[in-house]
């Protein structure tokens, strides 16, 4: 791979100054002059229809500005899901802001109150009569299905809101050519993102439906797109201000919910600005991992290789489909389907309506549901049939070269799978640690591995999915570059690895490109969300271009100084020089004063003209949507120790190999996976959202009752390995990680959990109750 | 009805009029600006809200303001006053243990009381140390490795 000067460096990620010097720049600290405080009023029911709501009392209360009802709430029904045109035909558009006839969960907005504090707004909530008349709920998707169920959507027949497939070959003759076939039932849960900032907003909207709004989004253009249309007004009227930084996401800020439009109504009709501050409770029933259950059919050869795969899916989304409607495709194709070769494969998806909350987005976006289930089954053949668990995978696994499973327009041009699983098995001291005789006495230990095949870098490709990017990249006069693009940074580091970028392309050194603080959708050109691994590949791409025009510029300008043609000049290290003469050069500061120097100069000699063709900021500007989609993949080993006394389970050491193409900024991509792993460690044996089977209230909705992984629970080894690969339609070539990592830890760790005790567990999350239960001590 | 406190938030001298059922954090926030301190769960489940308070660190969401009169307070914008950072935050900086930073103020609080008790150390001190604070980014690992960066300084 070509050598590169920023590009590959761990240089300093510029937001941490900011952050630990108190953390200036996240919308949960924006206060605006006479800014009010809204709350909404959340339903106690789970289905019930809304007989009348009364809010005179409310509206009495001293302190009380404005209160919010049904009616005063434009009735349009739409996906609030950022990454989709709002009326997308492939969506479920069955969303509405504030329902004034049925409630569907419990927690519901039904009426709304800004106030001048948020104590003050919380007590109006009380006084505001809502009389329900309760309906029969339902929270079980598959008894959702039946018939006689009670119907949550006039047009969904047995709640299902949408059923996909996908099939290949024949699936009968598949089966009849296996020597073994291997049915199991896989069920995962609902679990949080937990980003640590709450959501949040601030609007303000005048009389004449200008609207500004701070909020806590990893989507600028999805915000403004969904609240124009929630509030019926033109898209241009909406200026959605670009936070510096936000407190996490995950996938769990990718959706308009009714915070945004509420709190922008309210503003409306008291003339104020109006926040509202989600409390953690709220942000609990607002998104979460869909829960999938999966019935898996898999033929093999006693070699095993693959005859047939057969999946049908049940993917509970709650009482709107939202994320359902996309979380089921992709958990189809890249949690299932896509994943190896079979010259028989089908799949079906249902998407159903329960009575239970909205499921949302969360890293991997129904890829951990699938891998669960298949990476869990490999395992199981791979025990049945004495078949070893790499090569197993291997002889199934797709092979750099060959067209991508999703789109054969795009090819799998990198693809270091083999090598992954081959270095993570040398550094987890595989076949001697798996063969290693088992100690006594209570606490056994176990290793175990997981795969996650393809994957995504962006959603190229994908139907009614946008993936366009933008970037303005200007070169300063002290030789620095300032770069705008309203792709967020949601903590991860897109901050970092896009400056990185533009230096590595502009020849200046790292941190010598500064990404603007303060930008809007008003100023900067459209960006898909920070979503679906895509900022680094999508994003990079549109920096790179924006940057190589300005250079062009540059270049152009300072060919006039040199007087030589711009081809025979290159950038490096901040100097502009003649190829192959480096003694010949000039500064990228020297070339920008030149371009912004007044036309005419005063000289010794008296004015004199410069030259009119070099005039002018060096500025470049892209918009484009990348070449490819190209998978990035992974392989997980993981070392556990299951207590059999207690049930509990420690993971002692992973490795954690991935191809992600060229790597730009290796601490921080490192930071992607030991925090892609802890999430999927509280997937694998902690995390789940509980509701109460009675009447659908969130049982664990503070960090209380819903754990996850602390610093004690993390494993005390973490070794985290690239496999580079120069992709070649890559920035530098680059692809992609933030959802891979998250992917496998679940199966290596239910895989390495059967290799110590011999039980296999199918259902999430392996809790100590359940590893006792396994054990037949409960 | 309102009462008056005083209270030193890293240095400073400040009287304040606060509800009753007003907390620190709500206070320290709301009323003196400060971003340091940040709510994550108002419950004491998630630490972003750790302060110190007379040299202890606590949840600043779990404490009532009025309980407080006369407190020297010190959040995370209080750690260096000079020209030069405190050595967890440098630490944090160099480490990468930053990521989205929600978490972080109240992490080198922790960290903070971690290393006044305890200036060196080891691996599991750390881990039970920053123990009662959720980051949901990193992993924790490049915060072990901060946190002894800053004990070696």
């Amino acid at each position: 791979m070509k050598n590169l000067n920023v590009v590959g460096q761990s240089v300093e990620r510029p937001d941490a100054y900011d952050k630990v010097t108190g953390g200036k720049g996240y919308p949960v600290n924006v206060r605006l002059p006479g800014m009010l405080h809204g709350k909404m009023l959340r339903s106690p029911y789970a289905h019930a229809r809304i007989v009348s709501i009364d809010a005179s009392r409310a509206e009495k209360l001293p302190g009380v500005k404005a209160v919010l009802l049904p009616r005063d709430v434009p009735q349009v029904k739409f996906t609030p899901v950022f990454f989709v045109p709002v009326q997308a035909p492939s969506m479920v558009l069955d969303f509405d802001v504030m329902n004034g006839e049925t409630v569907r969960y419990v927690g519901q907005p039904v009426a709304a109150v800004a106030a001048t504090t948020p104590e003050i707004a919380e007590a109006a909530l009380d006084l505001i009569d809502v009389e329900y008349e309760t309906l029969p709920a339902v929270f079980d998707p598959e008894e959702a299905m039946q018939d006689g169920a009670p119907q949550l959507h006039a047009d969904a027949p047995n709640n299902v809101a949408k059923n996909p497939s996908f099939q290949f070959g024949d699936l009968e003759k598949g089966f009849e050519e296996a020597d073994y076939v291997f049915e199991g039932v896989y069920q995962t849960q609902r679990v949080h993102t937990c980003y640590m900032e709450p959501r949040v907003c601030v609007v303000d909207m005048d009389r004449r439906d200008n609207v500004t709004i701070h909020v806590s989004t990893q989507h600028v253009f999805g915000t403004r797109e969904k609240l124009a249309f929630a509030l019926g007004i033109p898209e241009s009227k909406v200026k959605v201000v670009k936070a510096p930084y936000i407190g996490g996401g995950f996938g769990g800020k990718l959706e308009l919910t009714a915070m945004e439009p509420v709190a922008a109504l309210l503003s409306k009709k008291c003339g104020r600005p109006v926040r509202i501050e989600q409390t953690r409770h709220e942000d609990f029933i607002t998104t979460t991992r869909n829960p999938i259950k999966m019935y898996l059919k898999t033929g093999v050869k006693k070699d095993g290789t693959f005859t047939a795969r057969y999946a049908r899916s049940i993917l509970d989304c709650g009482a709107h489909a939202t994320h359902g409607s996309e979380v089921i495709m992709v958990h189809g194709a890249f949690g299932i389907f896509f994943n190896y070769h079979a010259p028989h494969q089908k799949w079906e998806g249902y998407t159903v309506y329960t009575n239970n909350m909205i499921g949302g987005g969360y890293r991997g976006y129904g890829a951990p549901q699938g891998s669960f289930a298949v990476e869990s089954q490999i395992d199981e053949i791979c025990a049945k049939l004495n078949l070893d668990p790499i090569e197993m995978r291997l002889k199934n696994a797709r092979k750099q070269g060959e067209p991508h499973p999703f789109n054969p327009a795009f090819t799998l041009a990198t693809y270091g799978l083999e090598e992954c699983l081959r270095q993570g098995a040398d550094k987890m001291n595989w076949p001697a640690a798996r063969s290693a005789p088992r100690q006594e006495g209570t606490k056994k230990r176990g290793f175990g591995l997981a795969v996650h095949p393809v994957w995504v870098s962006g959603c190229m490709g994908f139907p009614d999915i946008y993936e366009h990017s933008g970037a303005i990249v200007k070169i300063n006069r002290d030789g620095t570059a300032d770069l705008a693009t309203a792709a967020m940074d949601i903590g991860s580091g897109q901050i970092t690895t896009l400056c990185q970028i533009a230096a590595e392309e502009l020849g200046l050194p790292a941190g010598a490109v500064r990404m603007s603080s303060q930008v809007d959708t008003d100023t900067v050109p459209f960006d898909a969300p920070t979503h679906a691994s895509r900022v680094t590949y999508s994003a990079g791409n549109a920096v790179k271009a924006a940057a190589a025009a300005a250079k062009k510029r540059l270049l152009e300008v300072a060919a006039t100084i040199m007087e030589v043609s711009p081809e025979d000049l290159e950038v490096c290290h901040g100097r502009v020089s003649v190829k192959g003469v480096p003694d010949k050069s000039v500064t990228v500061a020297a070339v920008a004063q030149r371009a912004e120097s007044p036309f005419v100069q005063m000289t010794a000699e008296g004015p004199k003209p410069t030259t009119m063709e070099e005039k002018g900021t060096i500025i470049g500007v892209a918009s484009q949507a990348p070449k490819s989609n190209p998978s990035p993949c992974a392989a997980q080993f993981v070392e556990v120790e299951v207590d059999t006394e207690t049930g509990e389970v420690k993971v002692l050491h992973a490795v954690y190999a991935h191809d992600i193409g060229r790597v730009i900024n290796p601490k921080a991509a490192e930071g992607q996976v030991e925090g892609g792993f802890q999430q999927g460690l509280g997937y694998a044996l902690m995390e789940n959202i509980q509701f109460d089977g009675e009447t659908g209230a969130c049982l664990t909705s503070d960090f209380l009752d819903y754990k996850i992984p602390t610093a004690l629970e993390m494993p005390r080894r973490m070794d985290t390995l690239f496999i580079e690969t120069d992709e070649p339609t890559g920035p530098f070539g680059a692809k992609s990680l933030g959802e891979c990592c998250v992917i496998t830890p679940a199966p290596a760790i239910a895989n390495a959990i059967y290799d110590a005790i011999g039980v296999r567990f199918t259902t999430l999350p392996i809790t100590p109750e359940r590893v006792l239960a396994g054990l037949g001590k409960l | 009805m309102k009462q008056l406190i005083t209270l030193e938030v890293n240095g400073e001298v400040h009287e304040l009029a606060v509800e009753k059922d007003a907390t620190l954090l709500k206070v320290l926030r709301d009323q003196l600006g400060l971003n340091g301190p940040k709510r994550g769960c108002d419950s004491g489940g998630c630490g972003c809200c750790t302060v110190h308070v007379d040299g202890k660190a606590v949840y600043s969401c779990m404490c009532y303001a009025l309980s407080y009169d006369g407190a020297k307070v010190t959040t995370a914008e209080g750690l260096s006053s000079g020209p030069d950072l405190h050595p967890l935050q440098e630490s944090f900086i160099e480490a990468g243990a930053v990521q989205c930073g929600y978490c972080t103020c109240g992490m080198m609080m922790s960290a903070k009381q971690l290393l006044d008790d305890n200036p060196h150390p080891d691996e599991e001190e750390i881990r039970r140390g920053i123990s009662g604070n959720l980051c949901r980014c990193t992993g924790y690992a490049k915060i072990v490795e901060a946190v002894k960066l800053a004990s070696e300084r």
